[in-house]
């Protein structure tokens, strides 16, 4: 039988509302670091948005933001400290709204860091905007309120189909909404921290999450919606693995 | 004695004393007239064990430098004009935490995509920017090549004293033009030299959180760090050249490439018995006030020397004279200002041709 201990990278509390993905994502670095034993050489890059929490939460060296710039910042701390264990861990809107560029220029560089982004389709911290990446077609959000519509706001678009096309080290997506999908990301989160130990390139893991704050949904509905709706246009699995193992 | 004398352009002598200062993170875009910068780093840091990247774009650039900086290297960045605007955020950044880094600015002219031949408009934006909050930064301004080399090598020095954002604000006229340059001597910076880094620790040592600073130590120890660092730094740090003002009835206030020519300036007016002296900030922030009060009683006026469109240095003269003398402004947009105009400029102000200035 399985023992459970919380990881001991964890020493602060974090103010994510009820059923976030971010604190199971959060837990998940820390468990991957701690079980690689690379949690004393962890340095910690979050968004100025809901991952900003986890600055304090743990037990790391950290730096927030620019909003969306994530993916230069950890570049500029890895080319300094080429032996630190430097990772990312922001928003679908910081990765793939505001930062598309340094995300994917971070990854056409194959810059050896690990980049885990929270695709929960909405902009959580400012309230609940449309995420041009991510929102699905129909979801009303506070700027879409009669539902994101194709004509005027375009298509959503699975940006691991494009950064598979990059050359990079390896690029997956997870899911929280059942403990096989959190055992799988978990896994996926590894291999991007074994990646970055064993001196490979780029690696990105995306994971489906909820933001039932601004679903204005229960956990448990918005676990479905996951489930029933976003995992369909956003399938999970390994997009790219230069590796070529199966993980 | 360093007898390492070369022949270079403006802005290798800053990207060689910055390499020399032991700078080893670059990122920039290109923009003339600053490109050498970024074209000398390319070629020259690798060598000295340090990274170059070509950035996407500025403000790329500048998060690099955000986290480069955080990291603990000395780091730089360079652009010019609109280029100059993305790094505001950055700047900000890095203010809002107190890292230190270098950012050079070789002013171009006009708004918009303006020239990309020499100005001095955006004086403003140097000076008074920084982008969002409130926060200040050292602003240095070679007038040589040799100061180019000499004040980039020294603003690393100046920037961890404070824990503060150093500018090097060059022109297109001192960026791009060719002289001898004395070199300073190379030298390693430790990454590790400071507390404040982030690095990667054990678990229950002291960490490091690189965000805003009130953040981590609140807002009142967090505020009176940084005012009282301000206050330090405008007291300690204003520095300027004079020129012939012991006797001066007017004296030329003037940085930079337009500094040059009113040397030769007041040169020329002294020959025909015009008394004109210079003073030439170092600093335009903190601007040289220390500088105004030791003129001597024969000062009758200020004229400032500006290629711009309409005064803004002369607002800061204003400020350091408290109003106390007439200040006038030749101003000579997108040309590089000549001895001849700015005389014929001083005569008719003599003449009382010229109304002083308070604003535009
Ligand atoms: C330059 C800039 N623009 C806008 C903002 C405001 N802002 C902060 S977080 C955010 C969106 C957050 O969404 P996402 O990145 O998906 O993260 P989440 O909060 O959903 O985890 C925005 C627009 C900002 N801080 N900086
Ligand atoms: S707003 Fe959404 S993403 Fe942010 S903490 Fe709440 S549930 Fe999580």
């Amino acid at each position: 039988m399985a023992t459970y201990r919380k990881p001991v990278s964890i020493i602060n509390e974090a103010g994510w509302c009820g059923g976030c993905g971010h604190g199971v994502v959060q837990r998940l670095i820390t468990e991957c670091l701690e079980e690689l034993g690379l949690q004393d050489k962890a340095v910690c890059v979050v968004d100025i948005a809901c991952s900003y929490w986890s600055l304090d939460a743990l037990d790391y060296d950290a730096i927030a933001g620019p909003h969306g710039r994530c993916a230069a910042v950890a570049t500029g701390i890895k080319k300094v400290r080429p032996d630190s264990t430097v990772y990312v861990h922001a928003g679908d809107g910081s990765s793939y709204v505001i930062g598309l560029s340094e995300t994917c220029y971070t990854a056409i560089r194959d810059i050896p860091i690990t980049m885990i982004v929270v695709n929960n389709g909405i902009f959580g911290m400012t309230g609940g905007q449309m995420n041009l990446a991510t929102t699905l077609i129909g979801d009303k959000t506070v700027s879409s309120k009669e539902g994101r519509d194709a004509d005027t706001m375009g298509h959503p678009v699975d940006m691991l189909n494009i950064i598979k096309n990059l050359d990079v080290e390896f690029a997956a997506r997870g899911a929280l909404y059942d403990a096989k999908h959190i055992d799988e990301t978990k896994r996926y989160i590894k291999r991007g921290f074994e990646n970055q130990m064993n001196k490979k390139g780029f690696s990105i893991i995306e994971v489906l999450s909820p933001c039932p704050t601004n679903w204005k949904m229960t956990p448990i509905q918005a676990m479905e919606k996951i489930k029933n709706e976003n995992e369909k246009m956003f399938p999970v699995g390994i997009y790219t693995d230069r590796g070529g193992e199966t993980v | 004695m360093n007898t390492d004398y070369v022949l270079m352009k403006g802005n290798e002598a800053i990207a060689e004393g910055a390499l020399r200062a032991g700078c080893r993170f670059y990122a920039g875009y290109p923009i003339t007239p600053q490109s050498e910068i970024l074209e000398y780093m390319s070629l020259n840091m690798g060598k000295r064990g340090g990274t170059f990247i070509q950035g996407e774009n500025e403000i790329s650039s500048m998060s690099m430098i955000w986290g480069a900086a955080a990291a603990g290297a000395r780091c730089m960045s360079s652009s010019s004009g609109p280029g100059y605007d993305l790094k505001q955020e950055g700047i900000s950044y890095l203010s809002s935490y107190n890292l230190p880094a270098v950012i050079v600015y070789a002013m171009r002219y006009g708004l918009g995509d303006g020239e990309i031949t020499a100005g001095q408009d955006s004086y403003w934006e140097a000076v008074r920017g920084g982008g969002h909050g409130d926060s200040r930064q050292i602003v240095l301004a070679p007038a040589s090549v040799n100061e180019c080399a000499s004040l980039t090598y020294e603003a690393f020095d100046i920037a961890e004293k404070y824990r503060n954002v150093v500018i090097i604000l060059s022109d297109g006229a001192v960026s791009q033009m060719i002289e001898k340059c004395n070199l300073p001597e190379p030298k390693e910076h430790d990454i590790d030299e400071f507390d404040w880094v982030i690095s990667g620790k054990p678990l229950g040592t002291k960490k490091n959180k690189v965000t805003n600073l009130d953040r981590t130590i609140g807002y009142e120890a967090s505020d009176k760090y940084v005012l009282d660092k301000y206050k330090t730094m405008f007291e300690n740090e204003q520095r300027w050249e004079e020129f012939e003002t012991d006797d001066a009835e007017l004296v030329l206030v003037a940085y930079g490439i337009s500094s040059r020519v009113c040397k030769t300036a007041v040169r020329q007016a002294r020959k025909n018995g015009i008394k004109l002296g210079l003073l030439r900030p170092v600093t335009v922030w903190p601007f040289p006030r220390k500088a105004f009060e030791k003129m001597p009683e024969s000062v009758k006026g200020y004229v400032t020397v500006e290629m711009s469109l309409s005064t803004q240095m002369g607002e800061d003269v204003l400020l350091a004279v408290k109003h106390s003398k007439p200040l006038y402004s030749y101003l000579t947009t997108y040309h590089i200002p000549t001895a001849d105009g700015i005389v014929d400029y001083c005569n008719s102000v003599i003449a009382g041709d010229v109304e002083p200035r308070e604003v535009i």
